[in-house]
């Protein structure tokens, strides 16, 4: 953890961990014999669904819950379903999570499913939403959001992490050849990608615009990035998506170029593992892996009251339980020690100011935070630019009362869209 | 499925280990300087309203925690510091009622009963100060209160003569050095410039007060006092006697600085501390009290909430591109 200095007159300052010089190839975990997959659509009981226990999938298959469904996953193993139930995230989201039984007596790889993979964003989308690196195929394929700017995020985007910049510098090739291969089958105008400037790259990325990143906490943010590079500002409650500019990683970038030559899907997500000492363990896991397989290979012990976060120190998510799964977007996993976890308090702002000065998006969080303790969200909205936060939770990593100011705002914004869809 | 509990909560999962009562008891180190020096300057009394004062600060806030049925909340040393600057603006030689009686008015009216901790319009300290000085004006007269004290310089309050005499009448009578050095005559915290200039100093190079605050309300005094002074300066004094005496300094480091009852965008900061010096400086020259620091910050307090309004737009407001 990175605490205050003794002297603060000048801002605080944190900055991004660059990749270590010499990367070594990361481990390979074996594929275990129960993979988890997670499906981003909850279980209608009203429907019968088309997949139930028992079924048999074979490697690459996608898997739909019901038959107008527009969700999938793919299982990365040839196997059969053991269980099927009801996942919610910490927003009390439900989504569905399969448990896929490996059948280890069936040689993996040679049996996996070919793709007709067409050059058109449709074809992508139908098959390779769940490549390592989530490609967000989605909404490049969708007809309502027109899309001009596609940039590729090389440099990571949370503190610690540097599974991005890893990829970059060892699957250059491919994502040279991805962004080739983007632009071809969206016909996206314009390309740019996004390098952390201390990243050593050698070598040109042709009829594409590189946009040298700082290395300062959070200038990697797809917020950051808009407004530093491509000068447009988010208007407040909008995604990037709205102003037609899409984020894709850099692993989502080189994935794609992998598929699209063989035909045939990837799972090997590289993520980063840091454990309570801070050492590193770069890894290379199939999705659908439990981390608790993974700790395992490492001897990591995770005990009670400890945390699993998943993401990143400041933006990540902590888990309820040590079998989560890799999931095609997990970059960066960090167990904490329970005797460092930070304390959080009740106390009511104090008003020092602290937040003000560190908010990249100028937001008056010290006045935002007494509106939404009170439940007021459309006055905070309208009045204390609630929808600008860019959601870098620098504020409450500073704040001396120990509010926890991002999930206020978080759950400001999560109300807000609830009352806006009630209306 | 799992054997043990995790700990779940929400991003961020670090912090940078601040925390209040770091911040107090930082503060309180702060004002160690000046406080040493006054003990050493006026005595064991100082040290007895200082107790008192820090002592009863706290009980107060304890007893409204229990009445209030609350957490109790005096860990976090806020309370402490109120009493402890409380007791830097008192003369040595206050009654021990006047000091209870003050930090009750600080603490409960001040503090507890807009809702603890960071609910407070005012300055609580100075709240105390000013029922204090508008009720018992005559404790307030330090040439009175330090009557059987013998000091080595000349023991006339420099604000109350300058006041009364004039300025031409007090010049050469209080030299700067002896002021920066305290000696002077006043209240227990405040004689000893050098030491609330190293303190405060050292809170800015922390980064628990605000320096916007304090550099403007410096500057505000210095400006204001020379425009005073170039006008007629047979009556108004020069700006070093009224940056180095009375209230001036720990206004300018401790007081105005409050968290809670000043601003924190960076043009309404410049504008408090000027505004608030400024007001000294007026209270001083055309009003009718010796020294207007307490007044002049409270004001200043009043209007903190509407100068805080002048704040940058938040990213994407007032940008019609949608």
């Amino acid at each position: 953890m990175i605490r205050r200095s003794f002297f603060t007159l000048t801002k605080l300052r944190l900055d991004y961990d660059l990749v270590e010089p010499d990367t070594k190839e990361p481990e390979s975990i074996p594929i275990p014999s129960n993979l988890i997959l997670l499906l981003n659509e909850p279980i209608d009981s009203t429907k019968i669904a088309i997949i139930k226990t028992g079924d048999t999938v074979k490697k690459g298959e996608k898997l739909r819950l019901y038959n107008e469904s527009y969700e999938y996953t793919i299982s990365p193993v040839s196997g059969t379903i053991s269980e099927i139930d009801t996942y919610s995230d910490d927003f009390g989201n439900n989504s569905t999570y399969f448990i896929i039984k490996n059948d280890l007596n069936q040689a993996g790889g040679a049996d996996t499913l070919k793709y007709d993979l067409k050059d058109g964003i449709a074809s992508a989308d139908e098959f390779l939403r769940t490549l390592p690196g989530a490609p967000p195929l989605k909404t490049l394929a969708s007809d309502d959001i027109k899309i001009k700017t596609i940039v590729i995020n090389c440099g990571d985007t949370d503190l610690l992490s540097t599974t991005s910049q890893y990829v970059t510098l060892n699957f250059l090739d491919e994502i040279k050849q991805g962004a080739k291969l983007l632009k071809k089958i969206t016909n996206v105008p314009k390309l740019c990608i996004t390098i952390p400037e201390n990243l050593n790259i050698q070598g040109e990325f042709d009829s594409i615009q590189v946009f040298k990143t700082s290395m300062k906490y959070p200038s990697n943010l797809p917020a950051m990035v808009l407004k530093k590079h491509l000068n447009l500002v988010l208007p407040p409650g909008h995604t990037p998506e709205d102003l037609g500019v899409c984020f894709i990683s850099a692993e989502a970038v080189a994935s794609l170029a992998k598929a699209y030559k063989t035909k045939s899907p990837c799972f090997e997500k590289i993520l980063t593992i840091i454990d309570k000492q801070g050492t590193r363990y770069r890894v290379k896991a199939t999705i659908g892996t439990s981390l608790q397989k993974i700790f395992k290979t490492f001897s990591i012990h995770v005990n009670e009251q400890d945390r699993i976060i998943i993401g990143g120190p400041m933006k990540g998510f902590a888990t309820y339980t040590p079998v989560h799964p890799v999931q095609p977007d997990m970059d960066t996993v960090i167990i904490q020690d329970r005797d460092v976890i930070p304390e959080l308090s009740d106390t009511p702002c104090v008003n020092c100011g602290k937040c003000i000065r560190i908010c990249p998006a100028n937001i008056p969080v010290n006045v935002l935070v007494r509106y939404l303790e009170a439940d007021q969200y459309e006055e905070a909205a309208d009045r204390y630019d609630l929808e600008s936060c860019i959601e870098c939770g620098l504020c409450a990593y500073v704040c001396t009362a120990k509010i926890p100011l991002f999930q206020y705002i978080r759950l400001g914004k999560h109300e807000l869209l609830k009352l806006k869809a009630d209306v | 499925m799992n054997k043990y509990k995790l700990t779940v909560s929400h991003a961020p999962f670090w912090h940078d280990g601040d925390s209040l009562f770091k911040m107090n008891l930082n503060i309180m180190i702060a004002a160690l300087p000046a406080v040493i020096f006054g003990v050493i300057q006026f005595g064991a009394p100082a040290v007895g309203v200082l107790a008192l004062s820090l002592s009863s600060a706290m009980v107060w806030e304890l007893i409204l925690n229990v009445i209030s049925r609350n957490k109790i909340t005096i860990g976090d040393l806020d309370s402490a510091v109120i009493g402890l600057l409380f007791g830097m603006m008192l003369p040595a030689t206050s009654p021990w009622w006047l000091v209870i009686t003050g930090t009750f008015v600080s603490v409960v009216i001040g503090k507890m009963i807009f809702g603890g901790i960071g609910a407070n319009p005012f300055n609580p300290a100075l709240i105390g100060m000013a029922f204090l000085i508008l009720s018992w004006k005559i404790f307030f007269d330090f040439d009175a209160a330090y009557l059987n004290y013998e000091f080595g310089f000349t023991a006339l309050a420099p604000l109350a003569a300058l006041k009364a005499k004039g300025a031409l009448a007090v010049a050469g009578l209080f030299p700067v050095k002896d002021l920066i050095m305290g000696r002077q005559v006043g209240a227990i915290g405040c004689t000893f410039g050098l030491g609330l200039i190293i303190g405060g100093i050292y809170l800015i190079l922390r980064g628990y007060i605000r320096w916007e605050i304090t550099i403007s309300f410096i500057l505000g005094i210095i400006i204001t006092s020379f425009c005073f002074n170039i006008a007629k300066p047979d009556v108004y004094a020069g700006p070093m006697l009224h940056l180095f005496s009375g209230y001036t300094l720990l206004g300018a480091f401790f007081l105005a600085t409050e968290n809670s009852s000043s601003p924190v965008n960076t043009i309404p900061m410049f504008i408090y501390g000027f505004f608030a010096a400024a007001m000294i400086i007026l209270m001083r020259n055309i009003g009718a009290y010796p020294d207007g620091t307490i007044l002049a910050i409270l004001l200043a307090n009043l209007v903190n909430p509407l100068m805080d309004k002048i704040r940058p737009k938040a990213w994407g407001k007032g940008v019609n591109n949608a």
